[in-house]
Parts: C-alpha cells; structure tokens; sequence
C-alpha cells in the first residue's frame, strides 16, 4: 500500500499532470487547426462573426442560460466554483506540488474549514446535477454513457478527500482512502484532455468552431424541425 | 507512406522524452539531468551534439565542393538534400549547445566580447557564419514555391548569382572550425590519452569530419529513399563510397602514422579501458567500411553499403565522444569521478536529432529538395475514407498523422517527466559561492613587501570613474599571473631615466667625442675586446671628475641609466631621512615622522595623524591596516 501511494504521488502525479496540461494545449491547438482548414474547404467563406462572438459570450458568461434554467444554471456554477477551489487552493495540494513538481502556492492556500465546507458543496451541487441530467427527459436523451461516469468520477477524490481530512478513521482505511483519492485524482488528470472535461479550455472556442466548421445558419437548432418538415413529432 | 510515418511516430516519442528532460533541465539545471562534474566539466552534450553535429554536417560541404567547386554535375540530384542535411545539422548544433551551456541566454556574449586567444572564440564565430551560409544556400529551395512574389523572386535571382563565392566562404568556415574543434585539446595533453591527442589532432579531425561528411550522405540517402520507397541512387552512392574509400585510406595512414612517430605505439598493446576503445573505434570506424568500400563486388550490394556507412558514421561520431570526454583523465586512471552520460543527457541528444530529421521530412515533403516530391496517394480531396468497422477514421493522412503524433509527443512527455526521479527534480542543486565585492572595498591598501608601507589603491575610483572593466587587471589569463600589477598600466613608475646624452656628445654640435674616445680596445680578465664592451668602457667620472660631490651618500657609478622616480624617492630620500633620524637626536624629538610617506603624501589617508576620514572604513573587516600608524 505504501509503495503504491508513493507511485501515486510520485511518478504517476507528474505523469497525470503533464498529460493533463499538454493534453489541453493540444486539445486546443488541433481544434484551432481544425477550424481554421475547415473554412479553407469551405466554399461559402461567410461567417456571421457578431452571432458568433455573442453566442460565445453568452456561453462563458451564462446569462442566458439562467434564464432557460436557471435552477441548473445555479447549481452548475455552484459545482464548478468548488471543483475548481478547493483542488487548486488547499494546503496538503500545494505542498504535493512542492514535493512532486518543484513549485507551489503554500502561501496562497485555503484554510481547513472552508475547504471542507467547499468540500460539502460541490459534492451535493454534483449529485444534484447528475439527478437532475437523470430526471430531465432532453437531457437523458442526449447523454452517453460516459456522461454520466465522469462527474460520478470526478465525486470520487471529493468524497475521499472529504472523508480523509474530516472523518476520525482507522489508519489503515485512512491510507485506503487517500490511496483512492490520489489514483483517482490521477486518472481524472489524464482523462480530463481526452474527454468532454477538456470543455474547460475549450468553452470559448466551441461556438466558433462549430460556425466555422458546420457553417450553421444563425438559429439553425431552433428551426431545424421546421426544416426538416418533422414539427411537433416525438423525439 | 507507411513506413516515413511509423518511424516519424516514433522521432515524435523521441522528442517528447527530449522535451521534459529539456525543461527539466532548463529550470533545474545541469546537476539535475547530467552526470557532468566540475572534474568533467565536457560529456555526451560536447561530444556528441557538438563535435559529432558539426561533423555530421560536414557532407554539406563536401558535396557542395565536387559539386559547385569541382564541376562533378552526377552529384547534382543528391546536392540540395546534403545541403539541407548540413543546415538542420548546425541547427541541432546550436540548439544542444544551448543545452551544455551553463547560461544558454549568454551566448550572444562571443559576439561583442571577443577573446581572440580562444580556439572556441573561432568555433563559435565560424559556426555561426557557417549556418547563415547553410541558410542562405539553402533558401532558393524555399523562395522556388513563391515565384509571383516580387521581392521573394529578385531575392531568389540574387542568391542564386552569389551561390559559387557562397560555397566557397562555406568550404573556407568548415575547413576552418572542422579543425579548431581538434584545436580546442591541443591545451590538453596530460588530460586526453596519448592514443587520441596529438600535436596534428586539427588534422585529423579535418580528415575524419570529411569521411564522416561522405558516409553521412550515402546513410541519409538510403535512408530517405528507404523510407519514402525511392529508388536508390546507385551510381551516385558507387562513386561516394569510392571517394570515401580513399579518404578513410588516408585517415587510416594519418592515424597510425601520427601515434607511431609520436612514440606512443607501445600503448596500442597495453590492457586498459582507452585501449579496448581506441581499438573498438578504429574497427567501427576505420576498417569497416573501408573494406566494404574499396571492393566494388561488396559495394555494389546496398544492404552491405549501408551497413558499412552506418558503422563508419557511428565509429567517427564515437570518435568525437572518446576525446570529448570518454577518455580523459578521470576515467583512464580512477581520479576524481569516473564520467558516463546520463539517460537524460542522451534523450536530449537523440531528441535534438529527431527534431532536424523532422525537418528534414517536412522540407522533402513540401519543398523540391529532390527533382521529385514524394507523393502520398492517400491525402487530398480525392482520397476515399476507409471503412473498418475494426478501426476509427481519423481523417486523411495528414489529420491522422496531426492526431497521432502530437498524442505520441504528450505521452512520452508524461512518462520522461514521471521517470525523472523527484528528488533531482526537487534537489536544491549546488550551493551558489556568493559574488563579493573585491576585498577592500572601495579602497584597498596594497603592501607588496609586507614592510607595513602600504600604498593604496581606490578600487572604485579605478572601476568607476576611468572606465576600467575588471577583466582589465584580474583576468588577463597570463601563465602564473592572478592580476595585473600596478607597473602595468603606471608604466613610468619604474621607468628608469637616461642621464647620459649619447647622441650630443657625439654629434658636431655637441662635444664631437669619437666614439673610441670611450669605447677603447682593450683587454679584461684576460680577453681582448673590441669596442663595445662595457668592462673596458670609460665611465663618466674619467671625464667629468666632479660628478660626485664628496659628502654624496653615492659612490659607484656603474651605468649612465638613472634610477626610476619612484625608486629614487623611496630609496634615496627615504633611507637618507632615516639615518639622519636615527643619528640626529634632536631632528627625532622635533620631527619625528620625517621618514614616514606621509611626508610628502600628504592626501594618503591611511597615514595621517588625524584618522577621522577613515574611521567610517575601519569598521569593513577588509581593510588592513598598516601596523607602523600611530
């Protein structure tokens, strides 16, 4: 067990992480590519660049989403506050990063409590979005398998972090714990590029890649059923 | 395409391992990645990126000469991609050299801080000459694909009018840095085995980098028509191997002839570690190929000529590795620590390489460096998606290849960054020696003699307000010299007068003396002499009697040269004041420092009797003191 835990914070978290950060930029980088050869092809150049710029505001900044749904709308920015916090500012991270990597925030870091209130948080802002994903008929209908599997994933270090830093345990399940909470810290690490998580640097670039790469006529899903002459029929 | 892309995957790997150990030592420095010491400040980086590099390209060169220089027009098809070779080779020189140096953003400084006594002074300069030379032969090949563009086209024509002394200036610069690369261990003869250094070794590093240059260009020949399923060239590679067959004759009969007038024959037969190699080097590099090149029925074969040219390559680059560090002091005789390249200064090497053979690939592709581009039949518009129910569509060729390559980069990014072990990545590498000021301070009191009469020396004055550089005085490199002695620059100090007129007394308007009114024949200690001797010369006194008064403290009068200015003060007036202080009771009560520099230094601080201005000094524990001041 403990040589297993030392793997994990040693050799297989610098992996993780350095799969996760070049990942991203590639991530990134292949789909500006993508973009760019797409209008290249292209034989209509247009591009309605204000509507795309909008829309992508509008997906950064979700205004418009807190109109459609604005209880989702809340409970998501909830999720993401926390997932995004309490990983990066706590204390006991810093110090793995000083330890494994060679540099740190060890003066910026959370204190206890409120990490594991934040903790608490995001671990109920997530099920209660994977309930409401479940309970939406729309959204059940276009969720894959996997959809479901990452943010029950992603639950997975925040439970054990939880249980590790505020529960009074037994050694042993305490090590079992922190095992878990490392290795699947990890996994989350090299899974974020290769999946839909990799939507945290590519959000401001989506809409303009699908504009460039689908040319979508403005307001094109709205009126699709229209098109399609399939108005008012069942899903 | 399969077989230029399988192995483009795997130079992507390479790279990604190269990366990480990059950045890692980058930001973490040499000790974290190398296995370099202050004992074996050169290894693999020296060794292999630069002295094999700058070797390895030297097929630009050569085949740039037979072809430009020595009209040999069958070597027209290859000329381009030797050319192209030899850039991407200086390219990978300058940037593993940026990873041996220890301040890689200084190495603009040879540029503006010429040391002209330096042979890597030369190295530098005609290296960096050389890849601007490369550059510019190589770039008609780049301006070809623009030929609408006005200015790219004038260019184009211009380059292509200067290309003759362009290849001349580039032979000149390689021939010159080739060998100031064996100059650089000319310095040191106790350090390299007797097997490798040598008074010629310039020469034979020239000869081996022109082999090397030769071999080079028969391996990536092959090696491109191999992997883009080219036909090869056989009669071009037929007619290096023959020339290169001769030119390793030549190296073989320099080598051996060098060690054998040298006198160090006797230790091709002793056992030892610098033998095993020295012999291991000449069978690779050396014999080989040489017999594979000189019988044309095994050279006709090209799996064998391959062989041949790749183990000629290998044992020459091996070369360079054995007198860049393999076979120095340390590890011939167990002092100090014995040197073998890391695992990460090796990656390093081998991912410098693959990103010119990158290059190189991505010039074949899309550039006419060939007299016909490489055609992949599965990219374009036209091509059909493949339908495998056992495999994902990727896309094209292209966007495959864009997908799997950078996900090939990343991982082994990952995992070379998960191999390097924490510790060195977390190491607090060596403790820096702080950077003082000089001792002293800003004034220093210099006491040559240690008779407590010091002399002092304003260090910031000399520093600050004349515009002396500390390189001035400290390190002017002379043999057992640590700085510059104060004579150096206040040359008149000890610079002793002539008091004899020679000229005036000779001339007609002066005495009018002959000159053997002087200089008289005559005879001393048994020997005739002409006129020129000093012994049977007249001194002044046989005409001026009353030069020397009769209470002087002088007596002798040995040459008409005076004594300097400095020391006729400190000697004469000095020592005279001194006895008469000691023998003058009265003179002692009234003026008991007459003796005392002081005297007529009057603004030398440290010797006056009010020591006010130099009571805020004396706290700095650098100043010392003279004990003689009251």
């Amino acid at each position: 067990m403990d040589s297993l835990l030392e793997f994990a914070k040693g050799p297989l978290f610098r992996f993780s992480f350095a799969v996760m950060i070049l990942g991203l930029i590639r991530v990134f980088i292949l789909s500006l590519i993508n973009g760019f050869e797409a209008k290249s092809k292209a034989k209509d150049k247009v591009i309605p660049k204000n509507f795309v710029t909008k829309l992508t505001l509008g997906f950064i900044l979700p205004i418009r989403a807190f109109r459609v749904k604005p209880v989702y709308s809340f409970i998501s920015i909830l999720f993401h506050i926390g997932l995004l916090l309490t990983p990066i500012l706590l204390f006991d991270h810093a110090l793995l990063f000083d330890n494994s990597i060679g540099f740190s925030w060890l003066n910026i870091s959370l204190s206890g409590t409120i990490a594991s209130n934040l903790t608490l948080f995001t671990i109920s802002a997530g099920i209660l979005l994977i309930i409401l994903r479940i309970s939406d008929k729309k959204s059940r209908f276009i969720s894959r398998k996997q959809d479901f599997l990452w943010p029950l994933l992603l639950l997975v270090p925040f439970i054990t972090g939880y249980v590790c830093g505020n529960v009074v345990i037994s050694p042993l399940t305490y090590k079992t714990f922190l095992t878990i909470h490392i290795l699947s810290g990890d996994l989350i690490f090299i899974l974020i590029p290769l999946t839909k998580i990799a939507h945290c640097v590519l959000l401001p670039i989506s809409q303009w890649i699908t504009a460039r790469a689908w040319k979508f006529v403005p307001e094109a899903g709205e009126n699709i059923e229209k098109i399609l002459g399939k108005e008012g029929q069942k899903l | 395409m399969e077989r230029i892309n399988r192995f483009k995957f795997v130079l992507w790997c390479i790279l990604g391992i190269a990366s990480a150990v990059a950045i890692t030592r980058l930001i973490f420095g040499l000790g974290a990645t190398t296995n370099l010491t202050d004992n074996t400040p050169w290894g693999f980086w020296i060794g292999f990126d630069v002295m094999g590099g700058v070797a390895l390209a030297a097929g630009g060169f050569v085949i740039a000469a037979f072809n430009y220089i020595f009209g040999k027009k069958k070597f027209q098809p290859i000329a381009r991609a030797a050319i192209l070779t030899a850039f991407l080779g200086y390219l990978a020189v300058v940037i593993g050299l940026l990873f041996d140096l220890g301040l890689p953003w200084n190495i603009w400084h040879m540029v503006i801080f010429w040391n002209p006594h330096s042979p890597l002074f030369e190295v530098g300069w005609c290296v960096m000459l050389y890849l601007a030379v490369l550059f510019l032969e190589f770039m008609p090949v780049i301006l070809e694909r623009f030929p609408n563009l006005n200015i790219l086209a004038k260019l184009h024509h211009t380059l292509n009018k200067i290309r003759i002394p362009l290849v001349v200036l580039g032979i000149m610069l390689s021939t010159l840095h080739q060998s100031s690369l064996g100059s650089l261990f000319l310095t040191m003869p106790y350090r390299l085995h007797p097997l490798w250094w040598s008074p010629i070794i310039p020469l034979i590093f020239l000869v081996s980098a022109i082999c090397l240059g030769l071999m080079m260009v028969i391996v990536e020949s092959m090696t491109s028509s191999y992997l883009y399923k080219k036909e090869y060239e056989t009669h071009i590679l037929d007619k290096l191997s023959k020339i290169a067959s001769f030119m390793l004759l030549f190296y073989m009969i320099l080598r051996f002839s060098d060690i054998i007038i040298r006198g160090a024959a006797p230790f091709l037969f002793v056992s030892g570690w610098g033998t095993y190699l020295f012999w291991f080097e000449l069978i690779v590099s050396i014999f080989v190929p040489l017999i594979i090149f000189i019988i044309p029925a095994i050279r006709k074969n090209t799996t064998i000529l391959y062989i041949g040219a790749i183990t000629g390559v290998m044992g020459i680059v091996f070369n360079r590795l054995n007198v860049g560090g393999l076979t120095h002091l340390n590890n011939l005789s167990g002092i100090g620590t014995f040197y073998f390249p890391s695992w990460m200064e090796i990656s390093v090497s081998l991912g410098v390489v693959s990103l010119a053979m990158l290059l190189f690939f991505y010039f074949i592709e899309n550039y006419k460096v060939w007299d016909n581009k490489p055609i992949d039949l599965d990219s374009g518009h036209t091509a059909v998606p493949k339908f495998n129910t056992n495999y994902v569509y990727l896309g094209t060729t292209k966007v495959t290849n864009r997908i799997k390559f950078t996900f090939a980069f990343v991982f082994a990014f990952g995992l070379a960054f998960a191999a390097i072990s924490g510790e060195k990545v977390y190491g607090e590498g060596f403790h820096k020696t702080p950077v003082t000021k000089a001792k002293g301070g800003d004034t220093l009191v210099i006491d040559g003699n240690r008779d407590n009469y010091g002399v002092q020396f304003k260090h910031k004055f000399h520093s600050d307000s004349l515009h002396i550089t500390c390189v001035t005085c400290h390190h002017l490199n002379k043999p057992k010299d640590k700085n510059t002695q104060c004579f150096e620059c206040h040359n008149d100090m000890y610079l002793t007068g002539d008091a004899f007129r020679h000229d005036w007394h000779t001339s007609a308007q002066g005495a009018n003396l002959d000159c053997f009114k002087c200089h008289k024949q005559g005879n001393s200690k048994g020997k005739e002499y002409l006129h020129n001797m000093k012994s049977v010369t007249d001194s002044c006194t046989n005409c001026h009697n009353d030069l020397i008064p009769a209470n002087s403290k002088t007596r002798l009068l040995k040459t008409y040269k005076t004594v300097s200015y400095s020391d006729a003060m400190h000697n004469l007036c000095i020592g005279c004041h001194d006895s008469l202080i000691k023998s003058d009771v009265v003179l002692k009560a009234r003026k008991p420092d007459l003796a005392l520099c002081s005297n007529c230094h009057i603004k030398s601080q440290p010797y006056r009797k009010d020591k006010i201005i130099f009571e805020g000094v004396q706290k700095n524990k650098w100043v010392v003191l003279p004990g003689r001041i009251k």
